[in-house]
């Protein structure tokens, strides 16, 4: 740089812009646990793609067929898996989020998940009683 | 006190000479337990190396000028302490995701265009006259706002944001933070006017919610919260009736 | 920095609609969701409870029920807007731009329009509307 460089130009002569590669999130537990995150989204879709079509075939008995392979109960167990993970994360990250005021005091964040998770937990008693419930 | 010595990795760039930053090595004397990684740097600019370049100022973790990847981690190098890596090495090299302008010396041309997009400043839409005296403001007043008032505008957010290493266009989670202040101030009436800035495209929704900004943060800002808020404000402003008014 | 002029920002109300799409189908899958992959996925398939889906019968009386309809057409919908946002990000995350751009857009969510249309069509074709 010569000495009576410019004072407007702020321009280095060359700067070096680093590259980041697509495995940046190997790199870091805390990355890698957020794509495991993202990627709860598949296994979870393709849960419920099996579900539409499970109703699909219901058109008649003879397309009719619940599942009862090993196979279909591990690929639900392992969906099940992203499924809880997803709504850990989710859920807990709602405390973030959701920002309210009750008597012009602010909600703390863990009356919120705590909240979230009661919901949880009630929505699932509910619809797991009717599930379960109406299966004679 | 037995000779301790530690080993300092630092990148250094040349952009006269270098095509791209190595890393090269100094072994100095960890002479005493309270050393900070920047104590080090000093050590080496001083009785080592005269050439190696960094930025740093008040040494105490309140100006913001010493962040630096140390270790793969952002950090404030005022504030890693070296008993914390030694016996290792210690690799310090510039912040990521800001273009390298020599040694540990980074670009930050981007960041402030970014602060400056969001109107850091109180916005009224009709300034009291000098004779209404101040502006009053409760202490829960305030504290809706404190958190985010914390930016010590150290870059770290943005050097550990993967979606702003990805694409820089993305506002990035200190400027985000920022407006969500003022946003959030009594005194200030320009939510709408930073609206556009906050929710175009390259804007909150860019971000996925990774939090890294949060964790490496040395002032607590939480600048994920902040930009999550952001979201969630703006969406309502538009989905229910009314919202959309100051 | 560029010399060009940028255009001033403008508020996305695209990406404002698919976010809120995108919170509300996540808040329902997380909710909702596990309680059926369990019963439906892994206790009834290993007969542990007995489950509304596993006798035709008691499947398709159930399925008759149009409360029945709209609530599996909300549980299959509308997580897919969640889904679709979060995957076109995923790719984002994994080095793809071009998952930014309209077209990548118009894949992944005009796909969960897609899922949505279908499910439509397979609720009300599957099990005529009955209330009893």
């Amino acid at each position: 740089m010569s000495a009576e460089a410019d004072s407007t130009a702020h321009v280095a002569t060359r700067v070096y812009k680093p590259a980041m590669g697509a495995g940046w999130w190997t790199r870091k537990r805390h990355y890698f646990l957020y794509m495991v995150r993202e990627f709860t989204a598949l296994p979870m879709a393709a849960w419920l793609l099996w579900f539409l079509i499970e109703i699909q075939r219901s058109g008649s008995v003879r397309t009719f067929r619940p599942g009862t392979s090993t196979a279909f109960v591990i690929f639900s167990f392992i969906c099940l898996l992203f499924a809880l993970y997803h709504s850990i994360t989710f859920l807990s990250l709602a405390g973030v989020i959701i920002h309210a005021k009750v008597l012009d005091r602010p909600v703390p964040p863990r009356a919120i998940v705590l909240t979230m998770f009661g919901l949880w937990f009630v929505a699932s008693i509910v619809i797991g009683a009717v599930l379960i419930g109406f299966g004679r | 006190m037995a000779d301790k010595r530690i080993t300092i990795r630092a990148a250094r760039f040349d952009p006269e000479k270098d095509k791209a930053p190595h890393l090269q090595s100094y072994d100095i004397p960890f002479s005493d337990d309270s050393m900070v990684v920047l104590d080090a740097l000093n050590y080496i600019k001083a009785h080592v190396d005269g050439s190696l370049s960094y930025r740093w100022s008040c040494r105490m973790g309140i100006c913001g000028s010493c962040g630096m990847t140390v270790n793969g981690t952002p950090k404030l190098t005022c504030s890693a302490f070296l008993r914390d890596y030694w016996p290792r090495p210690v690799t310090v090299a510039p912040l990521t995701n800001f273009p390298v302008v020599r040694d540990l010396v980074v670009d930050m041309e981007d960041f402030m265009q970014k602060l400056k997009s969001v109107k850091p400043w109180i916005i009224r839409k009709r300034e009291m006259p000098l004779g209404a005296g101040e502006h009053r403001q409760t202490m829960d007043q305030i504290d809706d706002f404190r958190q985010f008032s914390q930016c010590i505008n150290c870059m770290l957010c943005y050097a550990a944001c993967p979606v702003y290493g990805l694409d820089n266009k993305f506002l990035g989670p200190a400027a985000i933070a920022l407006a969500r202040r003022y946003n959030l101030d009594s005194r200030d009436q320009g939510t709408k006017i930073r609206l556009p800035v906050l929710a175009q495209a390259d804007g909150v929704w860019e971000c996925s919610f990774v939090g890294e900004c949060s964790v490496v943060c040395p002032k607590g800002v939480d600048p994920a919260k902040a930009i999550q808020q952001t979201k969630l404000d703006t969406t309502l402003r538009f989905t229910l009736p009314y919202g959309n008014r100051e | 920095m560029t010399e060009k002029t940028e255009l001033a920002p403008k508020v996305a109300l695209g990406h404002l609609f698919w976010w809120f799409m995108f919170a509300n189908g996540g808040g329902l899958a997380a909710l909702v969701l596990p309680v059926h992959i369990l019963v439906q996925g892994v206790l009834g398939p290993l007969g542990i409870v007995p489950v509304v889906d596993r006798h035709y019968d008691t499947w398709i009386s159930i399925l008759g029920n149009p409360i029945v309809k709209l609530y599996l057409l909300v549980l299959i919908a509308l997580p897919f807007f969640h889904f679709a946002h979060r995957l076109r990000y995923l790719l984002v995350d994994l080095g793809v731009p071009a998952a930014k751009r309209a077209p990548a857009q118009v894949l992944f969510y005009g796909g969960a329009v897609v899922v949505t249309l279908v499910a439509v069509w397979v609720l009300l074709t599957t099990a005529p509307i009955s209330l009893g």
